[in-house]
C-alpha cells in the first residue's frame, strides 16, 4: 500500500454488538431531547423538522462511533455538514436581514456585525491595556445581526474550549469543514512531501496579527488574512484598498481551502494559516485528553503522520510517542493505525491501558459540544433548504 | 513656564504615551528579541541600542526640520511619501535581518551575540562587522511619525530653542521607554529552533504589511 | 492507582460535568463575567457616548463626545452629530450647530434627506470654529468623516482639524 493512502478501517480496536452501541448511544439520545426535543427550542414546524433531523443525524453517527470502534469518518460526516450548511443558513440569514454579503459601514457604526470566534486572540491585548473591543459588534444582544453580541460568543467558545481543548478545532469550528471536505474528495495527495516546518506558520501569523492588531488597533487578521470571508460576510469595498482586501480574501480560500487540500488531502488554511488554530493549541496543554502513541507496538510507518489533516505527527514527535500540541483530536492517527499503537489517552494515566475508556470519556464531552454548537448551524442551515422548498 | 514644570510635563506625557510606542514599535521589535539572544540583560540591551537609536532617529529629523523652519508644519501634515518610504525601507531591513538570523544563528540562537546584518568579507579575508540588525530598525522606527511622536514633536517645537526643544523631546522619550523595560522578560523565553523559526516568519509577515502600506503611501494615497 | 492517574481521571470525569453544564450554566456564566468587565466597542466605530441634545423644532441634534484614535490608527480625532429623528427633517438641512456646548456655532452642517432609505447622502461641513475640518460633499469615505443613515438617524461624522 503506497504510503499516501490511507484507507480508512471499517472496525477499530474495539466493535461492539447493536445492544451495547444503543446502550453507550443512549446519554447522546437524552441530550439531543435537551438540545433540540425542549419546548421552546423551535419557532415552527420547518425548525422543528430541521432539528429532528440534525438530532437524528448526531445520533446515528455516535451510534456507529460505538459500534465500529473508530471516530474519524464518522466525525468528519458530521463536520463537512457543518462547513457546507453554516455558509448556506448565515448567507441567507444576512441577505434576508441586510441585502447583501458586504458589512456597510451602518452597521458597523450600528454595532451590528456578527462576532465570528476567529479574531479572538486578536482582542485580548488591546482589551487588556485599554477596555476596548477592536471590532464593530455589540458586547451584549443586538438588534439586526448582532445576533447574542460578543460576549455571547466568547462565552459559547470559551465553554466549548475548556471541555475539548484544540478539539473545537474538530467539533466546533464552523469553516473547518469545508476545507476537510474538500480533501476528503481525492483519493491519493498528489502532493506529498510538504516541509514541516510549514506548521510553524500559524504561530507567525498569531504573533504577526496579534502585534500589528495592536498597534494599528484594529483586527488585522479579519481585515488583511480572513479567506472565509468569501463565504459568510466581508467589509463593502469602499475604495482601493477595500477591493484589494477583498481579492486576498478570495484568492486564500480558492487557494487554501478548496486547490491545496484537493491536492495534498491535509486542511491547509487551518495546518498553515489560521492563527485562531494556533491559539487553540495553547488549550490543548490544560485538556486532560490527549493522543499517545505506544513505542512498543508502533513500527514506525507513519501512516498516522499521512492520515492526519494537520500536521501534529512528526518523525521527532512519533518517536517521543506523542502529537505535538496542535493536535486537533480528530482521530485520524488513531482510526489508521494497522497495530492500535495510537490510541487516546487521559494524562496521568499509562499509554495504551483502557484507550477505549479514554475515547469515550472524551467522545461524550465532544459530542455534547458538538450537538450543543454545530448541531444549531447543522438545524439552521437544515431549516434554510427545507424553507426554500416548503 | 518654570523649567521643572516643563521638563515634568515632558516626563509625564512620554509616560502617559508609552504604551502607544510600545504598541507601535512591537510588530518590529518584538520578533527581533524572540531571534536574538535568551536572558533578561542581554535582551535589555538589546531593547537599548533599538531606543538608541530610535531616538537618534527622532532628534535627526527634528535637528533638520528645525533648520528648514518647518518642523511643525511637517509634524501637523506630514508628508505621506517620506513615511512611505521609510516603512518600505523598514520592510526591506526586516527581511535582511530574518536572513541574517538565519546565518548567523545557524539553528541555535541561545549563545549568539547580535544579529548583525551586512557583515562581509574583505579583500584579505577578514570579517567585516555588519550594523546591529537592531539598531537600523530603531533608527527607522523613529523616523516614523507615531502619533505620540508628534504631539511631543509640537509641544518641542513651541519651546523656540532648538536645544530646549531637544531636551524636551529626549525628556519624553525617557518617559516612553519605561514602558519598554518589561519586553526583556521575553528573554526568559527558551530560545530553540520553533521559536526562532516562527519570530522569522512573523518578521517576514510584517515586513509585507510595512512594503504594503510604504508602497501604497509612496503611490500618494 | 497511581495518584497521576487519579487525578487524570477526576480531570476527565469534571470535563464531562463541565460538559453537561456548558449550555445552562458555564457559557451563561462566562458570557456574563465578560459583559461586566466594563469593555467596550472601539468608539471609532461606535463613536463616543451622547453628550448633548440640541432641539430644533420637531427634531433634535444630538452631540456625541469627541472620539480620539488609539495607539497608530489612522483616523483623525471626530466629532458625531446625530440628526434624529429622520422622518422630521425637511427635504434639505443647514444648521449651526454648537459642539463645545460654549454657545457660539462651531460648524455649518448641510445635507439633503432622501425618502429612499438606501439613498446615498451627501454633506457639506463648514468650520466656524478652527477646531473643526471642513468637509465638501463627502459620502462614507472614513470612519472619521462620514454621513450615514442608521435606523431612524442621520449621522454626521467631523474631523478635528488637529
Amino acid at each position: 500500500m503506497a504510503a499516501n493512502v490511507h484507507p480508512w478501517p471499517l472496525t477499530g480496536p474495539v466493535q461492539r454488538g447493536v445492544g451495547r452501541s444503543i446502550l453507550l448511544t443512549l446519554p447522546i439520545v437524552l441530550w439531543s431531547l435537551l438540545m433540540f426535543g425542549r419546548p421552546g427550542a423551535h419557532d415552527d414546524l420547518k425548525t422543528g423538522l430541521a432539528g429532528g433531523i440534525t438530532a437524528l443525524f448526531m445520533i446515528a453517527l455516535f451510534f456507529m462511533m460505538m459500534r465500529t470502534g473508530t471516530t474519524y469518518r464518522w466525525r468528519r460526516w458530521f463536520f463537512v455538514s457543518v462547513g457546507v450548511l453554516f455558509p448556506i443558513g448565515f448567507i441567507h440569514q444576512i441577505m434576508v436581514t441586510r441585502g447583501t454579503m458586504g458589512i456597510p459601514i451602518e452597521e458597523m457604526i450600528a454595532g451590528r456585525t456578527p462576532f465570528c470566534f476567529l479574531p479572538t486572540p486578536l482582542l485580548i491585548l488591546p482589551a487588556a491595556l485599554t477596555r476596548t473591543i477592536i471590532f464593530p459588534g455589540s458586547i451584549l444582544p443586538g438588534k439586526g445581526m448582532a445576533g447574542g453580541g460578543i460576549a455571547a460568543m466568547i462565552g459559547i467558545w470559551l465553554a466549548i474550549t475548556l471541555v475539548i481543548g484544540k478539539g473545537w478545532c474538530s467539533y466546533a469550528c464552523f469553516f473547518g469543514g469545508i476545507e476537510e471536505g474538500v480533501a476528503a474528495i481525492p483519493k491519493r495527495a498528489k502532493i506529498r512531501n510538504i516541509d514541516p516546518r510549514w506548521h510553524y506558520l500559524p504561530w507567525a501569523v498569531l504573533l504577526a496579527m496579534v502585534l500589528l492588531s495592536l498597534a494599528l488597533f484594529e483586527p488585522a487578521y479579519c481585515m488583511w488574512l480572513c479567506p472565509f470571508k468569501a463565504v459568510s460576510e466581508y467589509v463593502a469595498a469602499r475604495n482601493t484598498v477595500g477591493l484589494i482586501q477583498n481579492a486576498i480574501f478570495i484568492v486564500l480560500f480558492a487557494a487554501l481551502v478548496i486547490v491545496l487540500p484537493f491536492l495534498t488531502k491535509k486542511r491547509t488554511q487551518c495546518s498553515f494559516l489560521c492563527p485562531f488554530g494556533a491559539f487553540q493549541s495553547l488549550f490543548n496543554k490544560i485538556s486532560v485528553f490527549d493522543v499517545r502513541i505506544d513505542r512498543e507496538k508502533c513500527h514506525t510507518c507513519v501512516l498516522c503522520q499521512n492520515a492526519c489533516p494537520n500536521m501534529p505527527l512528526t518523525k521527532e514527535s512519533i518517536a517521543k510517542g506523542e502529537a505535538l500540541m496542535s493536535c486537533m483530536k480528530c482521530g485520524a492517527c488513531v482510526d489508521v493505525c494497522a497495530r492500535h499503537a495510537v490510541s487516546w489517552h487521559i494524562k496521568g494515566t499509562d499509554v495504551g491501558l483502557k484507550p477505549e475508556r479514554a475515547r469515550l470519556m472524551f467522545l461524550y464531552g465532544a459530542w455534547a459540544m458538538a450537538m450543543m454548537f454545530g448541531g444549531s448551524i447543522i438545524a439552521q442551515g437544515l431549516a434554510t433548504i427545507i424553507g426554500a422548498f416548503a | 513656564m518654570e523649567v521643572h514644570a516643563l521638563y515634568g510635563d515632558a516626563l509625564a506625557l512620554g509616560l502617559a504615551s508609552g504604551p502607544a510606542c510600545l504598541a507601535a514599535c512591537g510588530p518590529v521589535l518584538v520578533p527581533s528579541l524572540l531571534t536574538g539572544q535568551a536572558g533578561f540583560l542581554p535582551n535589555l540591551r538589546t531593547i537599548a541600542i533599538f531606543l538608541g537609536t530610535r531616538l537618534l532617529g527622532y532628534l535627526l529629523f527634528a535637528l533638520v526640520a528645525w533648520q528648514l523652519g518647518a518642523l511643525s508644519s511637517m509634524l501637523i501634515k506630514p508628508h505621506p511619501q517620506l513615511i512611505g518610504l521609510v516603512y518600505v525601507l523598514m520592510a526591506g531591513v526586516l527581511a535582511w535581518y530574518g536572513y541574517a538570523v538565519r546565518r548567523n544563528c545557524a539553528g541555535n540562537c541561545s549563545t549568539s551575540k547580535l544579529v548583525t546584518i551586512g557583515a562581509t568579507v574583505d579583500a584579505s579575508g577578514g570579517a567585516r562587522q555588519g550594523i546591529a540588525g537592531v539598531a537600523m530598525l530603531g533608527f527607522l522606527t523613529g523616523l516614523n511619525f507615531c502619533p505620540p511622536f508628534v504631539v511631543a514633536g509640537i509641544r518641542a517645537a513651541e519651546l523656540g530653542s532648538l536645544s530646549g526643544a531637544l531636551l524636551f523631546f529626549a525628556v519624553f522619550f525617557a518617559g516612553t521607554s519605561v514602558w519598554f523595560v518589561p519586553i526583556a522578560g521575553l528573554g526568559c523565553v527558551v530560545r530553540n529552533q520553533a521559536l526562532i523559526t516562527v519570530a522569522r516568519m512573523t518578521m517576514a509577515l510584517v515586513a509585507v504589511y510595512y512594503l504594503a502600506l510604504g508602497l501604497y503611501m509612496l503611490l500618494g494615497r | 492507582m497511581k495518584l497521576r492517574a487519579q487525578l487524570g481521571y477526576a480531570g476527565a470525569v469534571l470535563t464531562m460535568v463541565a460538559a453537561l453544564l456548558a449550555p445552562f450554566v458555564l457559557y451563561g456564566s462566562i458570557a456574563k463575567g465578560v459583559a461586566s468587565l466594563g469593555l467596550h466597542v472601539d468608539e471609532v466605530y461606535s463613536s463616543g457616548p451622547k453628550i448633548r441634545s440640541i432641539q430644533q423644532g420637531a427634531y433634535a441634534i444630538d452631540v456625541h463626545r469627541t472620539v480620539s484614535p488609539h495607539m497608530l490608527q489612522r483616523e483623525k480625532p471626530f466629532v458625531q452629530l446625530d440628526w434624529t429623528p429622520v422622518s422630521a427633517l425637511p427635504s434639505h438641512v443647514t444648521d449651526e450647530v454648537d459642539v463645545d456646548g460654549d454657545g457660539k456655532p462651531d460648524v455649518l452642517v448641510s445635507f439633503n434627506v432622501s425618502s429612499d432609505p438606501n439613498a446615498q447622502l451627501r454633506v457639506d461641513v463648514e468650520p466656524l470654529s478652527p477646531r473643526f475640518e471642513a468637509v465638501k460633499n463627502a459620502g462614507k469615505e472614513r470612519y472619521s468623516r462620514l454621513i450615514v443613515r442608521v435606523d431612524d438617524s442621520i449621522l454626521v461624522r467631523i474631523p478635528l482639524a488637529h
